[in-house]
Order: structure tokens, then sequence, then C-alpha cells
């Protein structure tokens, strides 16, 4: 199993105020699942993410990565893991705006110590499989918010992760944009990779075949298998991922 | 995170703000320029104050009615009784002093011909001056007993004199008015270079005898003199002081109503000067670092509440504590590095034209260069570790949900 919630809270402190975020999560993903998370606003889908993704810990509860429990490290050994294990896709790209295309990608390699001579060729790899090749030099500024994604996708894929995590990846985008970017995690995918995805939209979440829906920071429902069809759909660049 | 990505994403941070790294960086330029530049004219006084204690002697004992170097208020000095020849005499007398030659001064204007100079330094003395005080004559010859003793009207002239009024003439058996007096030349001084920025070859000497009958007797005696072979300089000083007091009836209470200099009083004051300079110097580079070091810490603050999001990301990423940390210490090293770089051209710089423009060989060490580079990096550390900590303790959510 490669990701295992039993009973998750989370709690967060707002003066005297308590917030459940989480009001306890049991859930299990698998290596290669394609899992979308849906729910109200404030339904605590960002939580739940930033927990798998190990940028936060749970009030109580157990999250096993890989069968390591979460729960009991420091900030250090958290950023290791999200280093090696975990890349992150934002609604808002969060590309660092003095930095090129290319220095973006490359800097999760940076932090998890790769040897600086095989940085370029792999750094060349994501972007052909997110078809960038030719927009690597330029600023995040100079690029269009759909070849910003791509980026920000490159860089979440550089260091060979076991979980991708997109929050809300297409808010920003505008819809033929935003299935673009569809058609990439599709490919993501279909090559490996294991996929949890933020959505507001039915259709953006009908890629995923698993829907689980949050209401009040607790699981309403759990579907699987809801549609298999995109699997034949139309290939994007992501397939020589 | 490897040093080298850390220092390249610090000088392009640094770079997108080039106005404000400028500024911050200011105290820090003003703190290390200072410090080189007063290290580098200390150096230059040390240099060219060796060089003048060279030519004062390191063993003559100069007795006066003020001392070389006034501390205290010019009350003390007031109505001090004149040194005369006959003091002279009995400090000659002593059996612990060597040779001895009483010293008398003035200015006057002189001429040769059509040339003439005004207000030239003229000293009237004995045959021992030369030896005691270190003249060497390059042409002609010196005082002699003989020209003291029948008051003749002959002079020894110091290398400028020479030059302003004779030229390219040979000054020796030539007549020359000093005072409206005339005076044969019989000798020439060899360059004796500055003291304390004023030149030592105005200068002219005759014998003691006609100095007082030329220009007057009622002027106190400066007693220039050598312990005896193997009396120590203290026993020669004890001896003179012992035998003044008495002679000036100074009462045993009351301290010396006279002076008896060495080269040692001025070594004590200089050494006095430039621990003044010293120490202003360390008040300067203080303040300037302590305001520098305040800025950069402002300015990394701004620099991390700016770009909290980009932290947030950054350990989204991967980052952990320390590489954030030392990515911002870096940044803060970095700026003050560079200031201090800017600073040591400066204070460099005000070295170089100090020399150009004055006497003063002042020279820019390596210690003052290292002592600069060291401090700015110093004040780049701490100032910078506050900020840089509290850039790598950021919540990652929170910095990432960051307006
Ligand atoms: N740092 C925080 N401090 C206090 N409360 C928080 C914090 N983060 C989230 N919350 C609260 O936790 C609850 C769940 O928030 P979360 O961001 O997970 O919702 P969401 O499902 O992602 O909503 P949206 O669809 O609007 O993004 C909300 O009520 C929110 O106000
Ligand atoms: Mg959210």
């Amino acid at each position: 199993m490669l990701i295992q919630l039993e009973g998750v809270t989370k709690v967060y402190e707002v003066g005297t105020e308590k917030v459940n975020a989480l009001g306890g999560v049991s859930l299990s993903i698998e290596k290669n699942e394609y899992l979308a998370i849906m729910g109200p606003s404030g339904s605590g889908k960002s939580t739940l993410m930033n927990v798998i993704g190990c940028l936060d810990t749970p009030t109580s509860g157990s999250y096993r990565l890989k069968g390591q429990e979460v729960g009991d490290l420091d900030d250090d050994e958290l950023a290791e893991i999200r280093s090696a294990e975990i890349g992150f896709v934002f609604q808002t790209f969060n590309l660092l705006p003095r930095m090129t295309a290319f220095q973006n990608v490359e800097l999760p390699l940076i932090y998890s110590k790769a040897h600086r001579r095989t940085r370029a060729e792999r750094v060349w790899g994501v972007m052909d499989a997110v078809g960038l090749r030719d927009r690597a030099m330029h600023r995040p500024s100079e690029l269009s918010g759909g070849q910003r994604q791509r980026v920000a996708i490159a860089r979440a894929l550089i260091n060979n992760p076991s979980i991708i995590l997109a929050d809300e990846p297409t808010g920003n985008l505008d819809s033929g944009t935003g299935e673009e970017i569809m058609q990439v995690f599709e490919g993501l995918h279909r090559a490996g990779n294991t996929i949890i995805l933020v959505t507001h939209e039915e259709y953006i979440a009908e890629h995923a075949n698993r829907i689980i829906r949050l209401h009040d920071g607790l699981i309403s429902s759990d579907e699987r298998g809801v549609r298999g069809s995109s699997l034949g759909g139309p290939v994007g660049s992501a397939e020589r991922v | 995170m490897e040093f080298r990505e850390t220092f390249v994403s610090a000088l392009r941070t640094l770079g997108s703000h080039k106005m404000r790294s400028a500024l911050t960086m200011l105290g820090i330029i003003i703190g290390a320029g200072s410090l080189v530049a007063v290290m580098s004219l200390i150096a230059g006084l040390n240099q060219s104050v060796t060089t003048q204690f060279q030519s004062v002697g390191t063993d003559i004992i100069s007795v006066s009615k003020f001392p070389w170097v006034q501390m205290g208020s010019s009350e003390d000095y007031r109505g001090r009784k004149d040194i005369t020849m006959h003091d002279s005499d009995a400090i000659e007398s002593l059996p612990s002093i060597g040779l001895v030659a009483p010293n008398i001064h003035t200015r006057r204007g002189m001429s040769y011909g059509r040339e003439s100079m005004r207000r030239v330094r003229v000293s009237g003395t004995t045959p021992e001056y030369e030896t005691i005080d270190n003249y060497a004559v390059e042409s002609g010859r010196f005082l002699t007993q003989f020209d003291v003793e029948r008051r003749r009207q002959v002079v020894v002239i110091a290398s400028e004199v020479s030059e302003k009024l004779f030229g390219l003439r040979d000054p020796i058996g030539k007549d020359m008015q000093i005072g409206g007096k005339k005076f044969v030349v019989i000798g020439i001084l060899e360059e004796k270079g500055d003291i304390f920025g004023e030149t030592l070859d105005e200068h002219v000497l005759i014998p003691i005898t006609t100095f007082r009958k030329a220009f007057g007797s009622r002027r106190s005696v400066v007693v220039d003199c050598q312990p005896a072979d193997g009396v120590s300089m203290e026993r020669a000083m004890d001896d003179i002081r012992a035998l003044l007091r008495v002679r000036r009836q100074v009462p045993r209470d009351k301290p010396d109503d006279f002076a008896v200099n060495t080269q040692e009083d001025l070594t004590a004051s200089y050494k006095q000067l430039t621990g003044v300079l010293y120490f202003a110097m360390t008040g300067i580079v203080a303040l300037a670092l302590l305001v520098g070091g305040i800025g950069v810490m402002n300015v990394m603050l701004v620099s991390v509440a700016e770009r909290t999001r980009e932290i947030g990301v950054r350990k989204a990423i991967g980052a952990r504590r320390r590489d954030v940390t030392s990515q911002f210490l870096i940044e803060s090293v970095i700026l003050t590095a560079l200031g201090g770089a800017l600073g040591i051209g400066g204070g460099a710089g005000i070295g170089v034209l100090v020399r150009v423009a004055t006497p003063l060989p002042a020279a820019t060490t390596p210690a003052a260069v290292g002592l600069a580079v060291g401090f700015s990096l110093i004040t780049g550390i701490v100032f910078g570790v506050y900020p840089a900590l509290r850039a790598g303790r950021l919540n990652p959510i929170q910095a990432l949900s960051y307006e």
C-alpha cells in the first residue's frame, strides 16, 4: 500500500476557536491510482492534500507513506520525503519569477542533491515530456498560463516522485487549456504515476478512475472505476513520459 | 543545497534590487573604508616618523626651557627662567656628561646678490653640534672652536639655502647677508629632509658667540648633550636634573621648571597620538558597522517577508530548513562582502591620494585589508543570522498561502 490514512484529523486553532478541517479520514491509495478529491469549499480538500504531501502532519490518527509513519517525523525529515516522494502542482503555478523555466524545473534536483552532470539531461527529459523544450530558457512571465502549468508539472516530475499532488491545477486556466493539462496528467498516469488531484469540476474529475467526496472534513463517498473511457482518449504530448 | 547554486541565486536576488542593495551596503562601505583609510594613514605616519626619529639620534639629551611635547595648559609653563650659557657650562662639567652643544635659535632674512629668503632658521652653536645632532657636511667644513672663540662671521648653510641663494654657483668663500650682517660661507650641509612636515634644509648655522653678539644674548639656551662613555641615559638625565634644580633654586615640593627631552618623549607622544587615532577609528568603524549591520538585518527581514511565498514553494519541493537559512545567510554575507570590497577600494584610494598629495607615505597594508574583510563578513553573518533563521523556520503551508 502506497498511502494509508487511519482516522486522520486536523484541527486548526484560531484564537480560542477550533476548526476541525479533517474529522477522521481513513483512506488507502495504491500505486498508479488516479484519484480525484471533490467537495464544497472549506470541506478540507487542501488540508487533506497537505497531509498526504507531508507539508503538514495530522493532529491525530495515523498516516503511513510506503509503510512509514509520517506523524513522528521532524521538519527536515518531512522535507526529505517531499523531495524524494512528492511532486506538487499548484493552482497558481508557484514558479519562481526570477528563474527561467529550466532553472525552476532544476531546483528540486538541487535540493535532492542530484549530481550536477546528470541534472541538465533530466531537466531536458521532463521538458520534452511536457512539450516545452523550446520554451525552457524563458521566464514564467514570458509564458502562457498553460505553459506555466506545464513547467510546474515538469518540476513536480523531476525527482520521479511516488505521488503527484495537484490542488486545482486547472483552476486558473480556461477550459481548453485545462483540458490540455488534463491530457498531460493522463499521460503521466498511463506511464505508471500515482496522481491525486483536487477539483471543483465534474468533467475534470471524470478523468480520474476514483473519486472521493469530502464533506465537513469527512469522506462522504468513494467511487471507483467511474470512467475508464479516457484511457482510450486522445493522447497528448505527454505520451512520451 | 550546493553552495554554488545558493550563491548564484543570492546574486540574482540582490541584482534585482540594486538600489536597495546599494543603500544597505553604505554603512559597511563607510566602516570598511574608514578602517582601511585610517590604517593606511597610520602605516604612513609610522614610516615617516621612524625615519624622522632616526634623524634626531637616539642618545641625545636636549635640555630646554620648555618640553618638546607640551602637556597640560600653557599656564604651567609661564614665568620660567631662561637657561643660560652658565647652565650649559655647568652641565658640561658634570662627570656623567660627554659632549655638550649649547644652541640658540632665531629666524632672519638672508640674501646673496639679488637672491633672498625670508625668515630662515638661524642657529648659533658650537662644533660639538655636528656630532650630537647628526649633521653631515657635504662640502667645505663645519664650525670650529676657533670660529667660536674669535666670534668669526662665518656660516654653514643647509642645502635649500645653498640652492635658493647660490643656484649653480659654489657658495664656499662667498659673502652673504644674514639679518643685515655679512657672513662668509664655510660649509654646506647634506640634505636632511622633513620632520613633521617641516623642512630641515632651510637652516644656517653660525658660531654661538657670533650669534649672541649679532642677534642678542637674551635668549634661553638649548643644551644638547650626550652621556659620557659608559654612562646610562637615565643616570645622565638624573644628574642634569639635580644640577639644574639647585642652580635654579626649585623648591623640593615643586616640579622641574625646565625640560630634559629625549627621543623617547617623542616616541611616547607619538604612541599617544596613534593611540587616539586607533581609538577614534575603532569608534567610527564600530558605529558604521553597527548601522550597516542593522540596515542589513532590516533589508533581510523585508526580503524574507517579500519572499514568504517563494520560501513556501522551495520547502514544498524539498528544501530543508538549513537550505533556506543558508540561502538568506549567504545573501546577507554577499551584501556585506560587496560593501566591504567597495569600502576597501575607497579606503585604499584615499591612501593613494594622501601619498600623492601630501608628504605622508600612506600605505594600505594586508593587515588592514584582512581586518576590513573580516569585519564585513562577520557583520553579514551576525546581522543576517536572525532573518535567515526566521526564513528557515517558516511553516510551508502558511508560507504558501501568504498573500
Ligand atoms: N491555516 C489555517 N488556520 C485555520 N483554519 C484553517 C487553516 N487552513 C484551513 N483552515 C480551515 O480548515 C477548513 C478546510 O480548509 P481547506 O483549505 O482544506 O478547504 P478546501 O476544501 O481546500 O476549500 P477550497 O475549495 O475553498 O480550497 C476550512 O474551514 C478552513 O477555514
Ligand atoms: Mg483548497
